[in-house]
């Protein structure tokens, strides 16, 4: 019993003691090493800096071109569809049909979408894509103009636009059926 | 540090550089699979045709590398059955199917060049279709 104390009491004048021991270990230290620490911070903080900074801008570039390469693919897959696609053409309205089921494909990857479809590009909108026809003299079209007009890339920490990019142009190959209307 | 900053050149290269050697790659098989379209539009089996289908492919507006470059040195070749190909066909009858390659895409390098990679990469691409009715083949 007495010795369980004797111990017990060591141990409490050992941590009252430990206060007083690191204080008299900083005084040993020499002022220079002490300063490093300092100078570690500092270091640490410059590079911190640029080290985030040059994350960020990877980031940045890397999301930007990622959603530009989906660009170049849906704009792709949408002259494809376009060059094949029956030309319509009784009224106005079914010429506008035809280029809402192109700019459907750019942006859902699907003529007729249902109502509960997401863009496969992030807050692309069938506003967005520019269709236009290439006609000869007697109003048949030889080719298609598809294209972003404007789309704005938004990173966390800057926005790029990409305005008339990508475009592709196809040459129409469908059938031309001037006096059909659009189903 | 110099570790560190190696590979954080080396990160920023596989973002920033294959990023756009994807994006190039990209437009530039578009581009083909447009120009091969364009060119066997055109063909209907005369010298004419040829001619048309080599203008048609020098005349389309889509441009690489961002949207930026005009594509250079496209090759147009011609063949009667998808094998043999040649630029100027002797005869033009029974001439079917296009080849158009755009095989000068070289992408200049920004970061990885710094840790050891190439200064520049070419990107080729290349497309073949035929035509009645025209379509891509490959």
């Amino acid at each position: 019993m007495m010795r369980f104390l004797s111990a017990s009491g060591a141990r409490d004048q050992n941590r009252s003691t430990r206060p007083a021991e690191r204080a008299e270990q900083a005084r040993r230290v020499p002022r220079e090493r002490r300063n490093q620490s300092g100078h570690a911070m500092l270091e640490l903080a410059v590079c911190a800096g640029v080290m985030v900074s040059f994350l960020a801008g990877t980031f940045q570039f890397g999301y930007t071109f990622y959603i530009y390469n989906q660009l170049v693919t849906a704009v792709g897959n949408g002259g494809r569809y376009a060059a094949m696609r029956t030309y319509r053409s009784a009224t106005q309205q079914d010429v506008e049909r035809g280029a809402s089921a192109i700019r459907n494909l750019v942006v859902y990857g699907d003529s007729q979408p249902s109502a509960d479809v997401q863009p496969i590009i992030p807050n692309l909108k069938p506003e967005q894509v520019d269709v236009r026809w290439i006609a000869n003299g007697e109003g048949k079209p030889v080719a298609v103009d598809v294209s972003i007009r404007e789309y704005t890339v938004d990173g966390v920490f800057r926005a790029f636009t990409f305005a008339g990019r990508p475009s592709v142009e196809f040459p129409y190959v469908g059938r031309y059926a001037a006096g059909e209307r659009e189903p | 540090m110099s570790v560190s900053m190696f590979l954080l050149l080396a990160v920023m290269g596989m973002a920033f550089d294959l990023g756009r050697v994807y994006i190039a790659r990209n437009e530039a098989q578009v581009f083909t699979d447009a120009a091969a379209m364009t060119a066997a539009n055109q063909l209907d089996g005369t010298a004419a045709g040829i001619g048309r289908a080599k203008a048609a492919v020098a005349q389309l507006p889509m441009r690489w590398n961002l949207g930026t470059q005009e594509f250079t040195g496209i090759i147009v070749e011609f063949g009667p059955d998808g094998t043999k190909w040649e630029t100027d066909p002797k005869s033009a009858s029974g001439v079917t199917y296009v080849r158009v390659s755009a095989p000068a895409n070289n992408l200049e390098i920004t970061f990885l060049r710094a840790v050891g990679g190439p200064t520049s990469f070419t990107v080729p691409a290349r497309s073949v279709a035929a035509s009645n009715p025209v379509r891509l083949t490959e």
